[in-house]
């Protein structure tokens, strides 16, 4: 090929500047990418100097790694040439290299990429860079007229090389303001959308999944301190893996040190307690934990006390580089999880709030059952006075007492209490009434009708629910009292005289055991006791007896029988009250959690 | 447990393709999914849907790619409208100004018929 002429050149040289003007013009404002105007480059340098072919790579410091950006006349594009960090001095020093007399000291490193230099049709490479940050490389191949390259073609070279430079490094620049500018609405976004839920798991599993994308890494896990076992403990996980390890869902850490922890597992209970702790692990062997390539992991905190712990792990680069976790990753990881911490927290007080009202409005719904369930006023027994009392105390109760008229003249007393509160007893409770009602008017026996209640009660209870109960029929036309004691607290008959019995024979709380284990067990037993004029009978629930005062000290059997006896010729309601009184006067101030409740029967 | 499984699909149509991608969309998963587009784009392809219905994460280096999709697109003087957007991530390509370069659709219909309008 004829060289050419100077003129040529010349304009060349002109409408190669002038677009060179014109794209400098174009990224400065922006509108510009780097994909296209590094071919705009080459093509400008190619065609102003009359070279064969040639390629704009990049440098990438993470990977240490060439690729190219822009080619003409390359056979590989994807060409990917590593340069090792000692290197890099070498290319920062030498702003022109003619590749067939490279450098001493890059003379290695060009012996060993031959035939990737082979397949680039590479003859010179100018080096890219801005101060000492190594940007790239311009590679040409040869001229077309074959001749050596001239001081004028290295100045003009060095030209568009330092305008290549400063165009790749402003598009990194838009890269990272781009990045930044991800992170940053992530990181507010994302406080916004696990703020909304209020669902403690959903807001768990959201922190995981946004971190993970806020970091450029592949797997999140967060832990909860639990301050019952003292343990840090795996809550929620993301994961690239579709089958989770169990070991890590179920990952559960002492916080108290363990010398046969693993090292990072200790580091990890020391971020959960001790101050601005973080853990960062690059080393890809200690970071081995896991399975994973890095992680790094900062305290949760709560309005008051750290709530557990956000580890993030193998953050992943272009072609599936692992990239170090760097300090501005860790800032920006405690400034998330300290969004994550609040919201975790404000999740966990909603649900709180949330069940106590639930609680309330059942205790309300199950103390409106059970005012239903016990009578107002007691059946009056002709030849007797009756009179009961209830006092709900620190929720709703199971207790319950009734007097049943039943036909000839007999009369059912009844007196319950029933395990546990709320909606539960009260339904219970309600059961065992159902039941009573049903049975008392049948007039089966005392023993017969206590089984079939407790088939009942343990066929509709929970597991370890239950009722102390007692029942006596009355005979009101011969005094005869028969009565069946399961469980509940002896009721006292207190004779005319002073004297004090028991009513004690029976046999187990009802609805505890199943039909087969009661069949087993001693048979319920009933007693017959007969009363006299000026008698009375103490029915009781333990919420009396147990009453405790501000010494610990309870109420207990003794005073009760104390009182009745010395009230034993007062009327029915005037001993109930008086027993009533006295039983707060013995309290005081002391804070008590048991129902209180009371029925007297006195034969006239 | 969250699990980030990623699969692509593609639909060639008369004159457009649309490319479905489903879960975590990183950055050796945005490669895999520009590889596609641009073996389409070999193809002949210059009319694009992108649907990230079933995308709900996306990272920084995964947005970055989905940028050179269209820089490859616009020396072609192709179009790409993406579709099935999480409020998130349309809220996070109008902060990058990639939705300057590319449609945002809500559908996957309203993002074809809107490749064919002039």
């Amino acid at each position: 090929m004829q060289a050419p002429s100077a003129d040529e050149t010349i304009q060349r040289l002109i409408f190669g500047l002038s677009e060179l003007d014109e794209l400098g013009e174009t990224i400065i404002s922006g509108h510009g990418n780097f994909s296209v105007s590094s071919r705009t480059y080459l093509r400008m340098i190619l065609g102003t100097l009359q070279v064969s072919g040639g390629a704009i790579l990049l440098f990438h410091p993470n990977e240490n790694t060439l690729t190219i950006k822009s080619s003409v006349n390359v056979a590989d594009e994807s060409l990917v040439i590593r340069v090792p960090p000692d290197q890099i001095s070498g290319f920062l020093d030498h702003p022109y290299i003619d590749l067939s007399n490279p450098p001493e000291v890059l003379q290695p490193f060009f012996e060993h990429i031959h035939s990737q230099l082979q397949s680039l049709d590479a003859r010179f490479w100018f080096p890219l860079r801005i101060r000492d940050e190594f940007l790239g490389v311009i590679s040409l191949g040869a001229f077309f007229d074959g001749h050596e390259i001239e001081d004028w073609n290295r100045e003009l070279l060095n030209v568009f090389a330092n305008h290549t430079s400063i165009a790749i490094a402003y598009s990194q620049l838009m890269v990272r303001s781009r990045a930044e500018r991800f992170r940053l609405f992530m990181l507010s976004d994302t406080a916004t959308q696990i703020c909304k839920s209020l669902d403690t798991e959903a807001v768990q599993e959201e922190v995981v999944a946004h971190v993970v994308s806020l970091l450029d890494a592949n797997a999140a896990g967060l832990m909860r301190i639990n301050p019952n076992t003292e343990r840090l403990e795996m809550k929620s996980l993301f994961s690239l893996e579709s089958h989770a390890n169990t070991e890590l869902r179920n990952l559960s850490i002492p916080l108290k040190s363990d010398e046969n922890l693993h090292p990072a597992l200790t580091m990890l209970a020391e971020v959960a307690t001790q101050e601005d702790k973080t853990l960062i692990y690059n080393d890809e062997q200690n970071a081995a934990l896991f399975g994973r390539k890095n992680l790094i992991a900062v305290p949760m905190r709560g309005r008051e006390e750290i709530l557990g712990v956000l580890i993030v792990a193998d953050k992943v680069g272009r072609r599936g580089i692992t990239l170090d976790f760097t300090v501005g990753d860790s800032t920006l990881l405690e400034a998330f999880a300290n969004q994550a911490g609040v919201a975790i927290e404000n999740a966990f007080l909603y649900q709180e709030a949330l069940e106590a009202r639930r609680l309330q409005a059942e205790m309300e719904e199950a103390e409106k059952i059970q005012r239903t369930l016990i009578p107002d006023t007691l059946a009056q027994i002709p030849g007797y006075e009756a009179f009961g009392l209830y006092q709900p105390r620190g929720g709703v109760g199971g207790d319950y007492y009734d007097c049943i008229p039943e036909s000839d003249g007999m009369w059912g007393l009844a007196i319950a209490d029933v395990s546990g509160k709320g909606m539960q007893a009260a339904l219970l409770m309600a059961t065992l009434r159902a039941g009573l009602r049903s049975e008392a008017t049948r007039k089966t026996d005392l023993p017969a009708m206590a089984f079939t209640l407790n088939s009942l009660l343990n066929a509709s209870g929970d597991f370890g629910k239950y009722a102390t109960f007692f029942f006596a029929q009355l005979n009101a036309e011969t005094n005869q009292l028969t009565s069946i004691n399961a469980g509940h607290n002896d009721p006292m008959v207190i004779r005319s005289g002073g004297s004090c019995e028991w009513l004690k024979k029976g046999g187990v709380m009802l609805g505890i055991f199943p039909d087969d284990m009661i069949a087993n067990m001693p048979p319920f037993e009933q007693e017959t006791t007969q009363l006299a004029s000026g008698d009375i009978i103490i029915f009781y629930t333990d919420g009396v007896t147990e009453t405790t005062n501000i010494n610990d000290e309870l109420y207990g059997e003794a005073r009760l029988q104390d009182t009745a006896v010395r009230l034993r010729n007062e009327s029915a309601e005037t001993i109930c009250g008086a027993i009533y009184d006295e039983v707060l006067e013995f309290q005081g101030e002391a804070e008590q959690f048991d129902d209180l409740t009371l029925m007297i029967l006195k034969k006239k | 447990m969250l699990s980030g499984k990623f699969d692509v699909q593609i639909r060639e149509e008369d004159g457009y393709a649309v490319i479905q991608t489903e879960g975590y969309l990183n950055g050796p998963r945005g490669e895999d999914l520009a590889e596609t587009a641009k073996n389409l784009m070999q193809k002949g392809h210059t009319k694009f849907v992108i649907n990230l219905a079933e995308t709900k994460l996306i990272n920084s280096i995964g947005i970055s790619i989905l940028i050179e999709i269209i820089e490859l697109l616009e020396e072609r003087q192709g179009i790409l409208n993406f579709c099935g957007l999480t409020p998130t991530i349309e809220h996070t390509f109008k902060l990058v100004a990639l939705a300057r370069h590319a449609g945002i659709f809500p559908d996957e219909d309203s993002a074809i018929a809107a490749l064919n309008s002039p």
